[in-house]
């Protein structure tokens, strides 16, 4: 999820950046505002590719300003009623220095969550939001055993059990929120290693070397849990899909959001590509994005190898019109499919306005017919962020 | 208009002094009685803005005990049982330059859900993204004030203020500024619960936590379920009101005396009605004999006195709303000194404080003119009406209203009797008692009259004999005057006894109780521990001993503990007013056992050998009651416990304040300087000889006293022109009389000085007059009104100086109302009054 920092930095300087160019900035978030931090220098920056280390580097890396833990999955139940869910952990430092004080409640990190389950037969989709400081145990997050949580939403590393698909290697956790509405409850076994997307980890999204991140994936789960919406609860499996991102810059200015794609397909293959759009609405050249085979092995895929066309579009009651339906083709893979969101509605109205939602992928990858579920995201449409509710 | 009222409306246009004295009347006793209206509902409702704006939307509040809560508690209902309509507060007292700040420390992202006064999303609303939410959660000591409090302390973004808390100072930067409306915020320093903790000295505690459940009894049910023992949820509507109620003995006294104003209003009206209606006897009788029926009389008299009432009340509202606002200040320094922190900076002018004040007066002036009415009414129609024939009728009454005013004392006295603790029905005892001792006072001063009449002729020869019996002869008039001036004056012998008494009995108490030598505290906070150690060790130290005061609260109230560590053979200073029959101090030392204090005691209805249920760390807990000890101390009635026993149950280790007993020929001032140096650098002490104390305590009970002053002067201002305006009214009536007496040879200093004598003397029986009222007032303030209203009893002390004093006054108020008549009497042209009828 690269520039994912748009949503990030509405804990940091980059949103202070939209909010501010924006046309109407008396609509933009007033916390978005209060939440932002100076440009401060002190952090560490993504500039070179690292070695990355796992399951230590699952866990915090505090020197650096951004950070998230992001999942996404597509569930059904035993009658197939078909469900999506996204659960995302937004770690912002505030400063470099962790404060020295008597009171336990003192801290620099803020952590903020974001949680949404989408209803497809009913044609529902439910948000919450999260926010807390990284004290106290109220919120945080944890290497050895990993885990992250804000309140009694958390991503943990469970002990040692049984997990028959997965290889006794790969991560096995488990997921857990519950809002007035939504609660989820998933045990997630990693079906595929991580896959480091860009340079070896290193994501660049821009021509200036700091704006930069690392970015790895692990882009298949298998997922079995509970899933209740108000009095209803339903047994449900399906895949979910990890990014991890962290990095201390953001977008550059003329950035003005991107289109992000993460799908799952029937024979294995897992594709992920983020579309960078430019505020003169091209596409930039630093798009990028990973093919990673059923094997787990990742190739990168530059702008030049994937065609993305929108076939249609959305209006958003709250302002903003989003496409909403994609042919997408790699030729060099003869990947052709048709991407289409499960309902049109699935607009996140948090802190920054977004749209995340579970889709649906049929076409051909060269001989065979394939199927596949994904998630998508769009930034950048609506003009302004929403206002905090 | 009918003729009628347009003669009337001429007639008290002719008479402007008239009409101006009755309109003076009614409108000092509505002014009064808006303003102590608008005092109270101003002050509690600052109170309660401010509560709701610190409550926000929160239906709930979670408390511990003394050391309020551990913080881990929030987390454990936020991450393990997933409560998310939950928010901590660190709240406290602490001081700045401009004087007492409340100290509020909220979580930034807990408060989303409870939308309390500073909606932080619109705080930093200008141009320039500063990190507010960064700031407030990452630095020190940020913090943010309300519109008005920047506005009043010059404070701009970016200033610092220094801030005492707990004896220690720390530096406070202002981040922002936020909205808040009718001044509900004005003394809140808003900041981050870290920098609450650390500026009250409270790592790991919280105050409380604010929870947001609804009404559903049953999400009630279900968190008070999780909630450990130590812990009570209290409904946070309940907390604001047990929190006012404590002031309401207060305010409700504070009203009974407003309405004294208006009583003593009311006997001016009656006044001025009755006069205008004798004085009109004429043309009442030839509009009776033109065919007005006895109704329209009746109507007529009614409808002008009620006319009044309304300019008088109108005027009355506007001079009250000011006055009020001098009021308020009184009042509210009265409820910061005894009951709770209230911030209020201008009235709030409430119809319903008007529509009172309205009501009262011109209901006041409509009953006032009943009785002249019916006189009106009862005038046949003939052309004149004798005045000897008024008088006379007035002469037979005499009797008879003194036999209904005996009545009325019975009924005073059988609701004194019947109404065990109500006090309502004391103070309305209070107000039949005046009433049926003002019906019996004519009789009385008939009574004086006659006695005084050979003094009088000793005095001043014939002239004197006359002005002391022409005070009986026309009674319907003087009467009422001396009526006026005899409950006014009474109120002031009763409250200058009440205050004198209680004075006396707090001054003995102090003296008593106040044992050590010299009291050390930290201000807003208790003392670090190295610092006590570091001055029991000083020399010339003998003994130490310690207090804490903890407060419980529970649904519908709360009660201080106060735990004391006494030194060796204080035990003294503690006046043990009912026991069991065993030793109260071995009890209280070795065993559970605690002593309530004697307002605690009546409050509560309980006595030695009840037992006390308290909410101790391990859960509630019973202890029983040894004795009932002497107290005075208002603002919360409490329960003394030793030290030892209050470690046994609750886990706190702190101390307020401890006593240092000296060595013979120590020097209290020199301990005094030691003790604050020795403790420089780590708390500000606030160290005192208990003298210091005494005279600081009384300070406080004489500042309490100061609305009762005002508001008893206003009262005596009324009588005051109650006296003028009857005597003028009499010089006026009887001018051709005062002509004639001219006339036979009597110079204008002989006229003027009989009046004056007359004045005198009429001051002379309203001073007597008032006495046994004024000494009856007392004792039913004191034995009645303050036993009902705070719980404690007092010494009466009737001091000779009051009395004595009080009929002097009574006299020399009176010539002073009566030198403006004198001279207009006796410089009247004597030819031209005899000429007029």
């Amino acid at each position: 999820m690269p520039g994912f920092a748009h949503i990030v930095a509405a804990a940091s300087i980059a949103l202070i950046a939209t909010a501010s160019t924006a046309a109407d900035q008396n609509e933009g978030s007033r916390l978005a505002k209060l939440l932002a931090g100076d440009p401060a220098a002190g952090f560490a920056r993504a500039l070179e590719p690292r070695a990355f280390d796992f399951p230590h580097d699952h866990g915090p890396h505090p020197e650096y300003r951004n950070e998230w833990w992001y999942f996404t999955g597509n569930l059904e139940d035993a009658s197939g009623r078909r469900f999506g869910y996204e659960l995302t952990f937004f770690r912002v430092a505030l400063g470099t220095e962790p404060p020295r004080s008597d009171s336990a409640w003192r801290s620099n990190q803020v952590y903020m969550a974001h949680f949404a389950v989408t209803d497809a037969s009913s044609e529902r989709f439910y948000v919450a939001e999260r926010f807390s400081r990284a004290a106290l145990g109220l919120a945080g997050a944890a290497r050895d055993p990993f885990a992250v949580w804000i309140d009694n939403w958390s991503i943990r590393e469970r002990p040692p059990g049984s997990f028959a698909e997965s290889s006794p290697e790969r991560e096995r956790w488990t997921l857990s929120a519950a809002d007035d509405r939504i609660a989820l409850k998933l045990d997630l076994a990693a079906l595929k290693p991580p896959a480091l997307n860009g340079s070896d980890g290193l994501s660049r999204k821009s021509a200036d070397p700091g704006n930069a991140s690392y970015y790895y994936s692990i882009s298949r789960w298998q997922s079995s849990g509970m899933l209740s919406i108000g009095a209803e609860t339903y047994a449900v499996t399906g895949h979910s899909w990890l990014d991890r991102e962290w990095s201390t810059s953001a977008l550059a200015d003329e950035q003005v959001g991107w289109d992000w794609f993460a799908l799952q397909l029937s024979d294995g293959t897992d594709i992920m590509f983020y579309n960078l759009r430019n505020t003169d609405g091209s596409q930039d050249a630093h798009s990028a994005g990973t093919w990673i085979g059923p094997d787990g092995t990742a190739t990168s895929i530059r702008p030049g190898e994937i065609d993305i066309a929108a076939t249609g579009t959305w209006e958003s009651p709250s302002g903003g019109r989003y496409p909403s339906g994609w042919e997408l083709r790699v030729p060099g893979r003869e990947l052709a499919v048709t991407v289409a969101p499960v309902i049109d509605n699935q607009e996140l109205r948090t802190l920054v306005r977004y749209w995340e939602g579970a889709v649906d992928v049929r076409g051909r990858l060269g001989d065979i017919a394939v199927t596949g579920r994904g998630y998508v995201e769009l930034t950048g449409y609506a003009d302004t962020p929403s206002s905090a509710e | 208009m009918p003729v009628i009222y347009r003669a009337s409306l001429s007639y008290l246009l002719r008479h402007p002094w008239q009409l101006t004295l009755a309109v003076v009347g009614i409108c000092i006793g509505v002014a009064v009685i808006v303003a102590v209206d608008l005092a109270n509902s101003s002050a509690r409702k600052a109170f309660l803005l401010s509560m709701d704006a610190i409550t926000g939307v929160a239906t709930h509040q979670v408390i511990g005990g003394p050391a309020g809560l551990d913080e881990t508690l929030y987390r454990e209902l936020r991450v393990a049982r997933g409560l998310t309509n939950i928010a901590p507060v660190v709240e406290g007292y602490g001081d700045a330059p401009s004087g007492p700040v409340r100290i509020f420390g909220v979580d930034v992202f807990a408060e989303r859900a409870m939308e309390r006064f500073a909606d932080l999303d619109s705080v930093a609303t200008d141009d320039d993204p500063t990190s507010l939410i960064g700031d407030l959660l990452t630095e020190p000591g940020a913090a943010l004030v309300s519109e008005a409090t920047a506005a009043a302390l010059g404070l701009r973004r970016g200033d610092m203020i220094e801030l005492v808390t707990a004896g220690r100072v720390h530096a406070a930067r202002i981040i922002g500024i936020f909205e808040s409306t009718g001044g509900a915020a004005d003394d809140v320093l808003l900041t981050d619960v870290a920098t609450a903790q650390v500026w009250l000295n409270q790592p790991g505690r919280l105050t409380r936590i604010d929870a947001r459940l609804g009404d559903h009894p049953d999400a009630v049910a279900r968190f008070q379920e999780i909630l450990p023992a130590g812990t009570r949820l209290l409904s946070a509507a309940g907390r604001t009101r047990a929190t006012t109620e404590m002031s309401t003995a207060f305010m409700t006294n504070l009203t009974a005396m407003s309405l004294l104003a208006l009583l003593v209003g009311l006997f001016l009206i009656y006044n001025s009605v009755s006069f205008s209606v004798l004085q009109r006897r004429g043309l009442i009788g030839v509009l009776r004999a033109l065919g007005i029926t006895r109704r329209q009389a009746f109507t007529l008299v009614v409808v002008e006195s009620a006319g009044i009432g309304l300019i008088a009340s109108v005027i009355g509202v506007l001079v009250g709303i000011g006055l009020g606002e001098r009021l308020l200040v009184l009042v509210s320094q009265s409820i910061n000194d005894l009951y709770f922190r209230v911030n209020v900076t201008a009235v709030d002018v409430s119809g319903l404080s008007i529509t009172k004040g309205m009501l009262a007066g011109i209901a006041a002036s409509t009953l006032a003119a009943a009785v002249p009415a019916f006189e009106a009414a009862a005038y046949p129609p003939r052309l004149a009406l004798l005045r000897s024939t008024v008088e006379h009728r007035a002469r037979h009454l005499v009797p008879l209203i003194a036999g209904l005013g005996v009545l009325t004392l019975l009924v005073a006295a059988a609701t004194l009797w019947s109404s065990a603790r109500s006090l309502v029905a004391g103070l309305a005892a209070v107000f039949l008692v005046i009433f049926g001792f003002a019906m019996c006072i004519p009789l009385a001063v008939r009574g004086l009259a006659i006695l005084f009449e050979r003094p009088g002729r000793h005095l001043a020869g014939l002239p004197g004999a006359m002005a002391i019996s022409g005070i009986a002869t026309s009674l319907s008039r003087t009467g009422v005057a001396i009526v006026a001036l005899a409950v006014a004056v009474s109120a002031t012998i009763g409250v200058s006894v009440m205050v004198d008494s209680f004075r006396g009995s707090v001054s003995a108490w102090l003296e008593r109780s106040l044992q050590a030598d010299v009291y050390v505290g930290a201000q807003g906070g208790p003392l670090d521990p190295e610092v006590i150690a570091d001055l029991a060790a000083l020399p010339g130290v003998a003994h130490v001993s310690s207090s804490r005061r903890a407060r419980f609260e529970y649904t519908g109230g709360q009660t201080d503990v106060l735990a004391i560590d006494m030194a060796p053979g204080s035990y003294a200073g503690t006046e043990i007013i009912d026991s069991l029959d065993v030793d109260v101090w071995r009890a209280f030392d070795a065993g559970d056992a605690v002593l309530v204090s004697e307002p605690y005691a009546y409050q509560h209805e309980v006595a030695p050998g009840d037992t006390i249920t308290l909410p101790t760390t391990s859960g509630d807990r019973i202890f029983p009651i040894v004795a009932i000890y002497q107290s005075y101390d208002v603002s919360a009635s409490a329960i003394l416990m030793s030290r030892d026993t209050y470690d046994r149950y609750w886990d706190d280790t702190a101390i307020d304040s401890i006593g240092l007993y000296l060595d013979e020929g120590a020097n209290a001032d020199a301990i005094i300087a030691m003790a604050t140096a020795i403790a420089a650098n780590r708390q500000a002490l606030r160290a005192r000889s208990n003298s210091d104390i005494r005279v600081l305590s009384l300070e406080i009970f004489d500042r309490t006293f100061i609305i009762t002053d005002v508001l008893y002067w206003l009262a005596t201002g009324v009588a005051l022109i109650g006296i003028l305006s009857a005597m003028l009214a009499l010089q006026l009536e009887r001018a051709r009389d005062l002509a004639v007496l001219r006339a036979l040879g009597m110079t204008p200093a002989e006229l003027g000085g009989m009046i004056t004598l007359q004045t005198g003397a009429i001051g002379l029986f309203s001073g007597l007059a008032a006495l046994p009222l004024g000494v009856a007032m007392a004792y039913i303030l004191i034995d009645v009104i303050n036993r009902r209203a705070f719980g404690w009893q007092i010494d009466m002390d009737v001091g000779a100086g009051v009395l004595v004093s009080a009929v002097l006054f009574a006299v020399l108020a009176a010539v002073v109302a009566g030198l403006y008549p004198a001279w207009r009497a006796a410089n009247s042209r004597p030819a031209l009054a005899m000429r007029e009828e």
